[in-house]
This record gives C-alpha cells, structure tokens and sequence, in this order.
C-alpha cells in the first residue's frame, strides 16, 4: 500500500524538479521512511502480537474513518445545490485535516532525527522539506481516503461518470492546501524567529489553534438544511473567498448551477492557490530550514547556571508531594517523573493541554444540539441534570493523559527501570498515574466542580463525588487493561498517528455508559449509596491490581 | 577467595543466532576485569544478563554468592550499570535524574543530594546541575551517567564503553576512579574497545568471540612472553590480521578500481 502512495506522491515530479528538489533523493527518503515506519520496534518476545495490533489499528482507524466520512457527507443528502452542499462537504474535510495535522503530526516536520543520518549529505533544503511534507501528505491520504469514500460513492451515484473522475482530484487539492497552510505558518514562524524560541513559539501556537479549530468544527452552525432557494446571495459573496468554495466550484463546470456564483476566478482559484501554496512554501521559506532545524536541539554546549535552574533548584514542590503521595520509593520515582516530564515535553503538552479546553466546548456543543442559542442552553441549566455530563466528560483529560504519558521520544531512556531492583513495577505505575491525577485531572475537576457548584447549588455535592470516584475507576480501569507500561517508555509512531481525534471522541462513549448508569440512580437514593460503595470498593481492587503489575505483565519497547 | 560472580554453562540465543555459548568464568572480588571482543561478540549481552536486565537465558549465574535467577532484584540493588551513551530523560536536570535513579534505589533525600553535588563536583559539572540536560554535551551526559551508575554505591560496577564521548581529561578521571573505586575493595567489569586503556587498567582480561571465552588471563600471560601490545594480540585472536589487503579493497571500491583480490 505505500508504495502505491509513494508513487502517488512522486506522480508530479517534473513539478518537484522544478521546485529545486532531487527527485532521486526525494523517493529514496520517503522510500526510507515508509519502511522505517513499517519496522517499529519490537519488545523481547512480543515480535507477533505487535504486528497483529498494529495490522488491526490500522483496520480499525479505516473502519472509523469510513464511518466518520459517511457522517460528513449528510450535507451531500439534504442540501440540493451540488456546489453549495460541496462546499460545506469540503469545509468539514479541511477543518478535520487541518486538526488533525496541528494535533498529529505538529511535529513531524521539526523532528531532528534525521539530524546524523540526512543533514551531513549533500541534501537541498527543498527535498528535505519536500520529503518531510509528502511522507505527511501519504498518512493524510490514509485518513481521506477511507474518509471520502462515501461522498465519492454518493456523488458517483447522484452525478455519474464526471463527478466520479473530479472528486479525487478536488479532494487531493483540498489535502494538499491543508497541509500546506498549516506547514507553512510553521515556517513562517520559523524564519522569523530564532530556533531558540521557536520551540515554545509553536508550542503555543500549537495549544491555542487546535483549541480555535476544535471549537470552530464542534461549534460551527448546524443548521445544513438550508433554504436554497430563499438564499440570498448578496449576503453571501464572502465564500467567494472561501477555499473549500473554489474547489467546490468545480462543479460548476459539471452542469450543477449555483446561487451564490463565482466560475472562473474561483475555479482558476482552487487550481492555482494549492500550487502557489507549494511553489511559496518550498521555494522561499524551506530554504535555511536545515540550518534552522539543526539549531533547535543542536546545542552541544556548555551553558552558565541559568535563572531557570535557580529557581528549579528553589521550588522542589515535586518532591514534598511526591513524599506526601506515595509510601514507596518506586512510587515517588514514578511520580517525579512523571510530574517533571510532563512539565517539559512539548508533546505532552500539545496533546493533553488543549484536551482541557475541549471539555466546555464539546459541552456547550451538546447543550445546544436541540438548536438553542448558548445564552439559552445556559439559562436552561439549573433546572436540568447536566452537571452529570460535565463530570464525566472530566474523564478524557485524565485518559488522554494517561495515554500521552507512556510515550516519549526518549522512550529508550526507560533502561533505567530494567536495570534497578524495582518490583513490583506497578508501584512506578502507580505512582506515574497520582502525578497526572495530583497534576492534571484535580485542578481540572476542582475548576468543573466550582462551575458546578455556582450553577447548581451545594445539593449536588454527593454527585460530585460518586462522579469522581467513578472516573477514577474508569481511567485507572483502562489503565490496568490496555495500557501496562512504564511511564514514558514507549515510542510514538507516525503509522498510529492519524485518527486520534476520531478516537479521543470514541473515549467519551464509555464515561457516558457510566454517567447514564449515575443519573438513572439519581431519584433512589439507596441505589447511588450502593453504587457508590461498589465504585469505592471497585477503585480499590483495581488500584491494588495495578499497583502490583509484575515485570511479566509490563508492555516493553525494545531497549 | 569466594569468586563474587559465577558463569557456568551461560548460553543465550536470539531466535536461531547464538549470541552466548557456553561462557564459564569466576571473577575474584576487588578485581578489575577487563572484557573484550569484536563487534557482536556477546559482551553487552553478557552485561545485560549479569545486571539483571535479560534474564531468559541458559545456565548458571551467581552474583555475590546469589542466584542471579532467583535473587535478581537483591543484585540489581547490589551493582551498578554504566552503559554505552545510553539514553537519558534529558528534558530533566542531573539533580532531578540523579533523585529519580536514587529513588528507584530506595536511598534517602540527603543521601542522594551529598552523593551527587559530590560526584557531580568531581566531574565539574556542578554549575550544570540545574540546567535540563537536553542542552548537554555527549560527554556531560556521559558525565551524569556514570554518576547514576554508582550513586548507590554498587559492589559491583559494570562499565559499557565509559569512556565514549569523554574528553582526553575525563578518560584520565575516570581511569583514575577506575583505580580508587578496586582500593575501596569493588569489582569492576569493564567493556571496551579502547585497548591501551584496557591494559592499564585491568588486573585480568577476558577476550570473548563469537559468544566463546577464547583468551583469560592477566596482560603477561596473554603475552606469552612475546612483546605484543593488546591490539596486537587482539588482532591475532579474532581476525586473519589482513587489514592492509582490507584497506586496499575499501578504497579500490570506492574508486570503481577492478584490483580486488576475492
């Protein structure tokens, strides 16, 4: 299958060519990398069962993603102008693309590994660049295809034979302006900044525009079911200026008339920018990239104390709690490292930071299902149970954590464990799993419980606590089940990238099982009492169970 | 003398490749042995197996007159482990990864400070101690990490290539702690490439190839009288000696020349 993508991608290779890049060297990298990811690294004795679980994620995400893209093709159904239903189709696949490469693959385009192996041969800045955006464009086109698949069959059932042969190739445009708008704000940032500061620049800018792009995908207007016909289209000339409308414009040409006009300057428009996009991007801001890379981590010197390190050296908060939680000296190892490196990775932070912000959003976003206004949904609050939602959905910051907190780049470092008399491991586990709780889910849940409170009044203080004790159970729950390995001590791969917002999604069904389980025993109170003990009673079994993993139950990365 | 460590019959494969066979050796307490071998001779397997980290393998392993399979984590606890450049949380600082390892070693708070603004003092990395690592040099890493290895103040050293990416100054501090470390009565079992550093140091050398003990003794005996170096008698033992022929045939290559002998 990747090297049918790899061929894919070197389709236009005059093109390349004529950007400055080494077609040569161009598919000898990606050739390089796709067999790379192929070749993940295997745990003593676990060769098998590793490529079986990675054969079936795959299988699962293109289930998903086909699942998904059948639910993004409802304006394809209800709205009757093919153009203006194409563009609002287009609009959702750009908003998902985009997420998903400031969530998933913010990285892939900074990391310096390549830094020993590729920057020391005579390499051009455009085909590294080049090479990096395609090997993202192949995993993108893994998550669109099976994405598209249902819009395409739609419109091949609906339009025929032409719609058939212009929808793969609006939709590789519409990939590829995706991926090159968000690469390049990268490295516009880059140039403008020095490397120094470019980690916590994009780090930043990470965390806010994937917040920006959650809340546009979930809090975008839902009314599709428009009136063509009472339009009017002189209130609607901006989406003339709207990409997904200029491909969506194709259609024009198709024999499908639209409304809201445009023709040839939208279409010449659809065409063009997503070229313009990679001539600008390879041609003027990859150059210096190398150089610029190179010099983010590239610091093999010797610097003087800074203020940070003085105040590191001040403020040891880590270890007073670390003592205060845990009785264990693999415990509190567990739970220092775990405290610090989730300070201090930015991917830590990129991925399980804005899962916060995703909460009140995907919560106003439920409110308002019925069609109400915010201000409405919000009015309506008091005399509604919904503080439940809000309690459980608490459960995904806590779980997207835990997930985010077995992987590191520096997976390699978790030898340490291996080498030291620590048994059982569970006790770092442990100890790792009270870190994220102390650190990240119990100023968030305090936060909900204050918003709850002021809403709600005192009365529900009972719920408050049967729901956390609840979504403990169930984070240490999935803990214990799928996710037995020491902190940081796993590698992220690229392959299992794509899809995570899908999965992060599918995460939230659980604790809703849990919380209707919650609000059914709401009127008996002799039923919350019961269910309450049997959490309690749940929490402790499950916690000693994890807590005491032996090393044979661990899940190992090669060392 | 009771041998603080004990092989016998070690074997370890990995599927149908034979790494160990058949390694048998005794090691005296407050020696420093010196193992050596060829790329891929079964050295840092060897490493792994004594320090507990690979424990499916094949024959008889006592550390500290324990039965390495049944006592793992009580020698774990025991020796320290230095391996080769390894990886390190560096996004840390060298006085939290030192409290973190000091912490999966059970020692106290104060104990791991004094024994790291110590240690760390002695490598001069003291200034350093509050700053993230990811910022380090190859050598200041090292640095640290064979500061982690011997914070529990290990019976047993096992050092993996200590000396890569150390400046000419660091290689003669850690030869000398190599030294302070047998007078406080320690067993150091050394892995190298480095042969003139292996030399002068080890009271005993142990060269491995192809997983098989083929030569042991101390640098005399290994000499046989003659007047080799230890490259030299290294060379004897695990290669046909032609590196000149080799040499020739790498540069012929690499110029398209048709002069290579087969």
């Amino acid at each position: 299958m990747n090297k049918l993508f790899l061929k894919f991608a070197m389709l236009p290779a005059p093109f390349w060519r004529s950007l400055g890049a080494d077609t040569d060297q161009l598919s000898a990298i990606l050739d390089m990398r796709l067999m790379i990811d192929n070749r993940r690294p295997i745990g003593f004795g676990r060769r098998q069962t590793q490529k079986k679980e990675i054969k079936h994620g795959t299988i699962t995400s293109t289930i998903l993603f086909t699942f998904m893209g059948a639910f993004y093709s409802l304006p394809l159904f209800v709205v009757p102008d093919r153009v203006i239903s194409l563009a609002l189709y287009f609009t959702i696949i750009f908003l998902m693309l985009t997420l998903s490469l400031i969530t998933d693959f913010s990285n892939a385009l900074f990391d310096n590994k390549d830094k020993y192996t590729l920057f020391p041969r005579p390499i051009d800045d455009r085909t590294l660049v080049l090479a990096k955006l395609l090997h993202i464009f192949i995993y993108l086109m893994r998550m669109v295809i099976p994405t598209s698949f249902a819009a395409w069959c739609l419109l091949t059932y609906q339009d025929g034979w032409t719609s058939t042969l212009v929808f793969p190739i609006a939709i590789t445009l519409l990939t590829f302006m995706s991926l090159f708008v968000v690469n390049g704000v990268y490295l516009i940032i880059l140039k403008l900044t020095t490397a120094e500061r470019f980690k916590d620049i994009i780090s930043y800018f990470q965390v806010i525009a994937s917040v920006v792009f959650f809340a546009i995908v979930y809090l975008r207007p839902r009314n599709i079911n428009i009136d063509v016909n009472a339009l009017d289209p002189a209130r609607y000339r901006w989406v003339q200026f709207v990409p997904s409308y200029w491909l969506a414009s194709f259609w024009k040409w198709l024999g499908h008339p639209t409304l809201l006009g445009g023709g040839v300057v939208t279409t010449l428009c659809g065409l063009l920018v997503p070229v313009f996009c990679i001539v600008a991007l390879v041609r003027w801001l990859a150059p210096e990239f190398t150089r610029k890379i190179a010099g983010i981590d590239g610091a093999e010197v010797s610097m003087p104390i800074t203020a940070r390190g003085k105040k590191a050296k001040q403020n040891r908060l880590y270890l007073k709690l670390a003592t205060l939680f845990n009785r264990s000296d693999a415990a509190k190892a567990g739970f220092m490292l775990a405290w610090l490196q989730t300070s201090r990775s930015r991917t830590f932070r990129m991925r399980v930071y804005p899962s916060m912000a995703f909460i009140p959003i995907y919560f106003i976003y439920l409110l308002t299902q019925n069609g109400s206004s915010i201000a409405e949904a919000f009015s309506a609050l008091h005399g509604s149970r919904k503080y439940l939602l809000l309690l459980y959905m608490s459960s995904y910051v806590l779980i997207n954590g835990l997930s985010y907190m077995l992987m590191s780049d520096q997976y390699k470092a978790a030898w340490v464990f291996y080498s030291s008399p620590v048994d059982p491991p569970g006790k770092v586990m442990i100890g790792a799993f009270k870190a994220l709780c102390v650190k990240l889910f119990l100023p968030f849940f305090i936060a909900i419980t204050i918003f709850i409170l002021y809403i709600w009044g005192i009365s529900v203080v009972p719920d408050i606590l049967l729901a956390m004790i609840n979504v403990l159970v169930l984070a240490i729950c999935m803990a214990r089940i799928s996710m037995r390995q020491l902190p940081f001590s796993s590698m992220e791969h690229m392959k299992q990238s794509g899809g995570r917002v899908v999965r992060s999604l599918l995460t939230m069904l659980i604790p809703g099982v849990l919380g209707f389980a919650h609000y059914l025993s709401m009127e008996i109170w002799w039923l919350k009492l019961t269910l309450a003990f049997l959490s309690v009673a749940l929490l402790w079994f499950i916690w000693e169970s994890y807590a005491t993993t032996t090393w044979a139950n661990v899940r190992k990365e090669e060392m | 003398m009771t041998p603080i460590i004990t092989i016998q019959g070690l074997r370890k494969q990995y599927g149908d490749k034979t790494v160990l066979n058949n390694i048998n050796l005794e090691v005296a307490p407050g020696q420093i042995i010196g193992y050596i071998g060829p790329n891929g001779a079964g050295k840092s397997t060897t490493v792994k197996i004594l320090t507990g980290i690979i424990q499916d393998y094949d024959g008889q392993v006592t550390v500290l007159g324990k039965n390495l399979r049944d006592s793992v984590m009580e020698v774990k606890s025991k020796v320290g482990y230095i391996p080769e450049l390894a990886e390190l949380y560096d996004l840390l600082t060298p006085r939290e990864y030192l409290t973190f390892i000091g912490k999966l070693y059970k020692l106290d708070d104060h104990i791991i400070e004094d024994r790291a603004t110590r240690m760390l003092t002695s490598f001069g990395l003291i200034d350093n101690m509050d700053q993230r690592m990811d910022s380090f040099s190859k050598g200041m890493r090292q640095k640290v990490l064979i500061t982690s290895g011997l914070l529990h103040n290990p019976s047993i050293v096992f050092m993996d290539e200590p000396l890569s990416g150390l400046d000419a100054n660091a290689v003669i501090l850690v030869k000398e702690l190599l030294q302070a470390l047998k007078q406080e009565g320690k067993t150091i079992f050394y892995c190298s490439h480095m042969m003139d550093v292996v030399e002068k140091v080890s009271d005993r050398i142990i060269l491995i190839n192809n997983g098989t003990i083929i030569a042991d003794g101390t640098i005399e005996e290994l000499k046989q009288g003659n007047s080799d170096t230890l490259e030299q008698i290294f060379s004897r033992l695990t290669s046909n000696g032609d590196f000149v022929q080799r040499a020739d045939d790498l540069a012929a290559a690499m110029s398209d020349r048709n002069d290579l002998k087969l």
